[in-house]
């Protein structure tokens, strides 16, 4: 239909008035009724036949986010009976089959160098206004167990449908390996979390997160780990605020090819507990297509960490270890940074940034969307902790493969050549594996 | 197997090389607030050897001393660092010393030794016990004493969690040492039986203050730390001090020791 529409427009849809009737929303059974009621806005508006069914379309997607069907059809009717506008009357039903009543998941991860099982298990819609609760647990081979027990609840129902606020309280019990450093720590706690979305000139997503934990830190290698690691030994009750805010305008998150993303975080430590410390860290990353099928990107990151005034030692686990595939590849993960007898201990300010240039697979089209997965990537990397010159600075190069990750993660595989480096540096010569969210 | 035991021996041999470190530290909790009755005991006990055998060493309060020292058998504490090594509790320690050479007791022949060795770890597993059992066992010193001075050095609901977390592990001890079913009578029992058995060797050697001839050893060490923690200490419950000064020879000797080695402790300890 959309061809023969391109070709001539026989039927101008802009041109056949409507009016809508009547909405149906069928398929809720545990859902109420008033948290669906918006869909049907934009419908009643819809003044011709070309806007019914963008409106439909909108009205369809609007269902989906909502977060209680599983899927969503629309039929567009003329509307019958004594009460229909004669000729342009239709109705709209807009019928979803809604999630059942628990849903569970279970997968593999594989980390820096070790493998997880996840399993998640999800009670969606669970007082019929989109309230959810999910309880997921990591269980990975170093004994590393992760849990988190999250609830949330989206008010897209309300009048601030276009500010999408959400507000979620996890409870949650995190371990967090440092293995160059040989330390772990172990975090409990909950956080409470409020976002919203601003549209004032520029769109934005806000993230409002206070955090409660208590953060235990154990030495991996009792014997020879340094003195001054050791003294972060034992259980410490952090309590902090944290503000994110995110800018993106890419046509997609994992392979984009054109766009800007822009995310500060933002952690104000000490409201009560004995840690006490500032940090902020910004993300960046710039894509700009060069020839079709080629991406330039240009990402950078930059932390700083500061003491406040009832600080008495910055929390190790905190500060930033620079280095890594996330980072700056061709090093280890925290291996850029500075050190004590040998052992990196983290930096108070950091920045690294990355030049790539991406491009499909040969012979990309002989496999279709599949090659979509994948990507082949050059790069180089800048960066350096504690010291914002580029004097003595690390740098890296090389080439690799990425494969996209259900669009969300990336993982990478690279050949890395390691240009500059500091004596303590702990480098990564050759092959490495990346897997993230996050890449510089 | 053998290569366990080179390394042993290498390791003996690079400690025996070097000299004692200037700035050899004992970690320990904070002496007024935060200490409970065993670490204390098992802290001056470490701290008399130490003094006995004359080497210098400074003493540093740390609220998580035991989460930063490498583990033990009983307390954990206090650890000792001494260069790049570090050892916690009194057996370890006093191991350390003796590798070094620099060891009281050196005198001693070898089945003198092994005699003192178990008297040595007959006081420390007993006293060691009973301390742990009137910290952790008995309510009114737990909810008086053992848990507000635990709990100090945390801020409020990690205080809770971690007196819970203490005071489990303490009970597995006992339980491990078949201590936790006893009642007080028993343990006072056992106290008072090893208070005779320590009060005759003491008088085996009537003229002389020590027990072992008339230089100290790490009998004395231990007997003066457990001792004295526990002649000193207030608690709601004083049944163990009651019982120790029933032994007017272990009292002397306990004083005698405290004037002897400890005439500087109030200054020092104040730092």
């Amino acid at each position: 239909m959309s061809q023969s529409q391109a070709k001539e427009p026989k039927y101008d849809l802009t041109k056949i008035s409507a009016r809508v009737d009547r909405v149906k929303v069928s398929g809720l059974l545990r859902t109420h009724n008033d948290y669906v009621m918006r869909a049907a806005d934009g419908l009643f508006k819809a003044a011709n036949f070309q806007e019914l069914m963008m409106e439909a379309m909108s009205a369809r997607s609007y269902l989906h986010e909502l977060g209680i069907f599983k899927d969503v059809s629309v039929h567009i009717d003329i509307s019958r009976g004594a009460d229909a506008t004669p000729g342009q009357g239709y109705e709209v039903t807009l019928s979803g089959k809604e999630y059942s009543r628990v849903m569970g998941s279970a997968g593999t991860e594989i980390g820096q160098n070790e493998g997880s099982l996840r399993t998640e298990l999800t009670i969606p819609n669970l007082f019929g206004r989109g309230e959810s609760i999910s309880l997921q647990g990591t269980y990975s081979s170093t004994r590393a167990n992760d849990l988190q027990l999250k609830f949330w609840k989206p008010f897209f129902h309300t009048r601030f449908r276009e500010n999408r606020p959400e507000i979620s309280l996890s409870i949650f019990r995190q371990t967090d390996r440092f293995d160059i450093s040989s330390f772990q720590t172990t975090n409990l706690g909950y956080v409470a979390d409020f976002s919203v979305h601003t549209m004032l000139g520029l769109d934005l997503t806000h993230s409002l997160q206070y955090e409660n934990s208590i953060r235990e830190l154990n030495l991996l290698n009792n014997k020879s780990a340094p003195f001054g690691i050791r003294e972060h030994c034992g259980p410490k009750l952090a309590s902090l605020l944290r503000y994110s805010v995110v800018y993106d305008n890419r046509d997609g998150t994992v392979f984009p090819t054109r766009g800007i993303l822009l995310k500060s975080t933002n952690e104000y430590c000490g409201l009560g507990g004995n840690v006490a410390y500032v940090s902020s860290t910004v993300h960046g990353e710039v894509n700009v297509p060069l020839i079709p099928g080629i991406v330039a990107q240009f990402c950078g990151r930059v932390g700083i960490m500061k003491e406040t005034k009832n600080t008495t030692q910055l929390p190790i686990s905190n500060l930033f270890y620079c280095g890594g595939p996330l980072t700056l590849r061709g090093f280890k993960f925290g291996g850029a940074g500075p050190v004590m007898e040998g052992t990196p201990i983290g930096a108070q300010t950091f920045w690294c940034t990355g030049a790539h240039i991406w491009a499909p697979l040969p012979f990309a089209g002989v496999f279709k969307s599949f090659a979509n997965n994948f990507r082949l990537h050059f790069f180089y990397n800048f960066g350096n902790s504690n010291n914002f010159s580029t004097e003595n600075m690390r740098s890296a190069f090389g080439m690799g493969l990425a494969l996209k990750l259900a669009e969300r993660a990336r993982i990478e595989l690279n050949y890395c050549i390691p240009v500059k480096r500091q004596n303590t540096d702990k480098i990564s010569n050759g092959f490495q594996f990346g897997i993230g969210y996050e890449f510089v | 197997m053998q290569s366990q035991l080179l390394n042993q021996m290498h390791t003996a041999d690079k400690l025996s090389e070097e000299p004692w470190p200037e700035d050899a530290t004992l970690y320990q909790p904070f002496d007024a607030e935060q200490i409970l009755l065993p670490e204390n005991a098992s802290c001056l006990a470490v701290k008399a050897y130490l003094k006995m055998c004359g080497l210098p060493f400074n003493i540093r309060c740390c609220g998580n001393a035991e989460n930063m020292s490498p583990g033990g058998r009983m307390t954990k504490l206090p650890f000792l660092r001494a260069g790049a090594f570090i050892f916690a509790e009194f057996e370890p320690i006093v191991n350390f010393i003796e590798q070094k050479d620099m060891a009281i007791g050196s005198w001693q022949d070898p089945d003198e030794k092994a005699d003192m060795r178990t008297y040595v770890s007959l006081a420390e597993n007993i006293f060691t016990m009973a301390e742990l059992y009137i910290s952790f066992k008995n309510e009114r010193v737990y909810k008086e004493v053992t848990a507000p001075r635990n709990g100090i050095v945390f801020p409020w609901p990690l205080s809770q969690i971690q007196n819970y977390t203490k005071r489990r592990n303490a009970l597995r001890l006992l339980k491990v040492y078949q201590w936790n079913d006893l009642d007080i009578k028993h343990v006072i029992e056992k106290v008072s039986k090893c208070c005779e058995t320590l009060e005759y060797k003491l008088k085996e050697s009537p003229t002389t203050p020590f027990f072992y001839g008339d230089q100290p050893c790490e009998l004395d060490a231990i007997a003066f730390g457990h001792l004295f923690s526990i002649l000193t200490t207030t608690l709601p419950n004083m049944a163990l001090a009651h019982t120790v000064q029933k032994y007017k020879h272990l009292v002397d000797f306990c004083v005698f020791i405290d004037d002897k080695y400890f005439q500087s402790k109030q200054i020092k300890i104040s730092h």
